[in-house]
């Protein structure tokens, strides 16, 4: 540690002779003594990223002179037997591969002022990224941080105290107060979690539109496969590298035979409460966002308590109904709020025909509502090329016709009006 | 001629089956088509019963389901009416043993 603090004092005075070297390429052939292994040692930590500004610093601690190189690989060969052999091969071979490169990328380094937020070429790093298992607990270095559900817990309870534009990395820290937690460790953490936070807001805007389309048109038809990766349960609760999979419709969770085998629901739609053995990710968001019109949950299990004893307050619209379920023997969906709420369609529809006598003229609203057939037919009307909600087989036109003439109507479109 | 025909006969059927997604009956069905969307009952009829034709088992099913709907309606009715009368009771009664406490 005196090492490294000794080398940062010395090398500010350097920065004249280290000038120097860069603009010489020839100079660096000091450099190749040096053990870029060790150089990296810190820049691997888990949970930095390579845009990160840390990167320079990291340099800026690590920088390099000729004369420093022995103190380097004392100070650091610590550090070294730490380290996998198969992490040491690798290094290897990335950094003699790309040594001259390396070379001249840090004298770049070197000169570019300390504080100026420059990318170290990312291929040596690469290597280094995973599986850094430095322990030793060095103040400059970057430790790998485990993100436990409760260290993140305290974390997002931070970024929300300060408001998610003002939470900035230093106030974070001070407010979470926690010793090991360095500013960077909190700079890339925010800005996981707020990449994460967009993707969620994304999927929750697609997830409602996609809900209210499914209950227009229903899932039975849908039957568009299910594309989920299952959310991964890494120990620091990351989204996967890889661009997140669509958000996949939500048309299978309504019982489609192929579905419902495993409860596979998608994830992205939080207000889900009874998701079975879908992984949770860890950073559940506190408690869901209010629910906003029901129209958007595609289960509310809120719905029913409420509303099975209490029929006229259900709300108008609710859409708390399966699609039709026994036509192709859907099994019980796996959701448990289902059964409950068709009971409470039937309470509705019980309600209407008692009291009116009659099936087409109940005196208060059927549920789903005026409005949302409405929508729903409007929605037909415009968009004539959507698929058919449910794929029925349709009859053969001239059936249809001649059975309309018969009937009276010669011609389709009908030119007069309605009836 | 034809063209347009037939492709409103199958916005007929896409009505319908939007229909069906909400648990219509054929008889609500031509209602709200005829109400939302300006369709004669007769065409929705016609179609109807033609789509009935072509997709037996389905809405025989189909017609169970309401049935049963229907049918446990009565049930489920009762229960609730039940339920709402003990609510009426229980109400009256603790007011009365409220007074009562407070004489």
């Amino acid at each position: 540690m005196l090492a490294v603090s000794s080398l940062i004092s010395t090398s500010n005075g350097r920065e004249g002779e280290m000038e120097s070297f860069s603009l010489d390429l020839d100079g660096f052939s000091l450099l190749d003594d040096i053990d870029f292994d060790d150089i990296f040692i810190g820049i691997g930590e888990g949970d930095v990223l390579p845009d990160l500004e840390m990167d320079s610093d990291m340099l800026a601690e690590f920088s390099l002179s000729g004369g420093e190189e022995s103190e380097f690989n004392t100070s650091y060969s610590n550090e070294k037997v730490e380290d996998n052999e198969r992490r040491e091969e690798e290094d290897r071979g990335s950094g003699s591969g790309s040594g001259s490169g390396l070379t001249s990328n840090l004298g770049e380094e070197i000169v570019s002022k300390r504080h100026e937020s420059v990318r170290v070429n990312s291929s040596p790093k690469e290597g280094h990224h995973k599986g850094r298992k430095s322990s030793k607990s060095h103040g400059k270095r970057k430790m790998k941080v485990d993100w436990t559900p409760e260290l993140h817990r305290r974390f997002v309870q931070a970024v929300e105290q300060l408001g998610m534009d003002k939470a900035v990395p230093s106030r974070i820290l001070e407010l979470m107060g926690i010793d090991c937690l360095t500013r960077h460790n909190i700079a890339s953490h925010l800005q996981k979690y707020r990449s994460h936070q967009k993707h969620l807001r994304a999927r929750e805007a697609e997830a409602a539109s996609w809900n209210q389309r499914r209950h227009i048109y229903g899932g039975v038809g849908g039957g568009s496969k299910r594309d989920l990766t299952s959310w991964p349960t890494p120990t620091m609760g990351f989204p996967p590298p890889t661009p997140v999979p669509p958000f996949p419709r939500p048309l299978h969770v309504w019982g489609h035979p192929a579905a419902v085998e495993k409860p596979v629901m998608p994830m992205w739609p939080k207000h889900i409460a009874h998701s079975p053995s879908a992984p949770r990710p860890p950073w559940t968001p506190p408690p869901p966002p209010p629910t906003p019109p029901s129209l958007a949950q595609p289960y509310p299990p809120y719905c029913h308590p409420q509303h099975q004893l209490v029929p006229s307050a259900l709300t108008p619209g609710t859409p708390c109904f399966p699609p039709i379920h026994a036509p192709t023997r859907f099994p019980t969906p796996a959701v448990p709020g289902i059964p409950p709420p068709l009971a409470m369609y039937k309470v509705d529809q019980g309600i209407g025909v008692s009291s009116a006598q009659s099936h087409s003229h109940p005196p208060f609203d059927f549920h789903p509502s005026k409005e949302s057939i409405d929508a729903a037919i409007g929605d037909v009307l415009s968009k004539p090329w959507l698929p058919l909600p449910l794929g029925l087989k349709p009859p053969a036109l001239d059936c249809v016709m001649v059975e309309l003439q018969r009937q009276g109507v010669p011609k389709i479109p009908p030119t007069t009006s309605h009836a | 001629m034809g063209d347009s025909s037939a492709s409103y006969i199958h916005m007929v059927q896409h009505l319908i089956e939007t229909c069906v997604m909400f648990h219509m009956n054929e008889d609500e069905c031509m209602d709200a088509l005829s109400k939302h969307a300006n369709i004669m009952p007769v065409i929705t009829h016609t179609v109807w019963k033609e789509l009935e034709k072509e997709n037996k088992e389905f809405f025989e099913a189909y017609k169970k389901i309401n049935r049963e709907d229907q049918m446990s309606e009565a049930e489920t009715t009762q229960k609730i009416l039940q339920i709402l009368s003990e609510n009426s009771t229980t109400n009256t009664i603790n007011s009365s043993s409220n007074i009562h406490h407070d004489a």
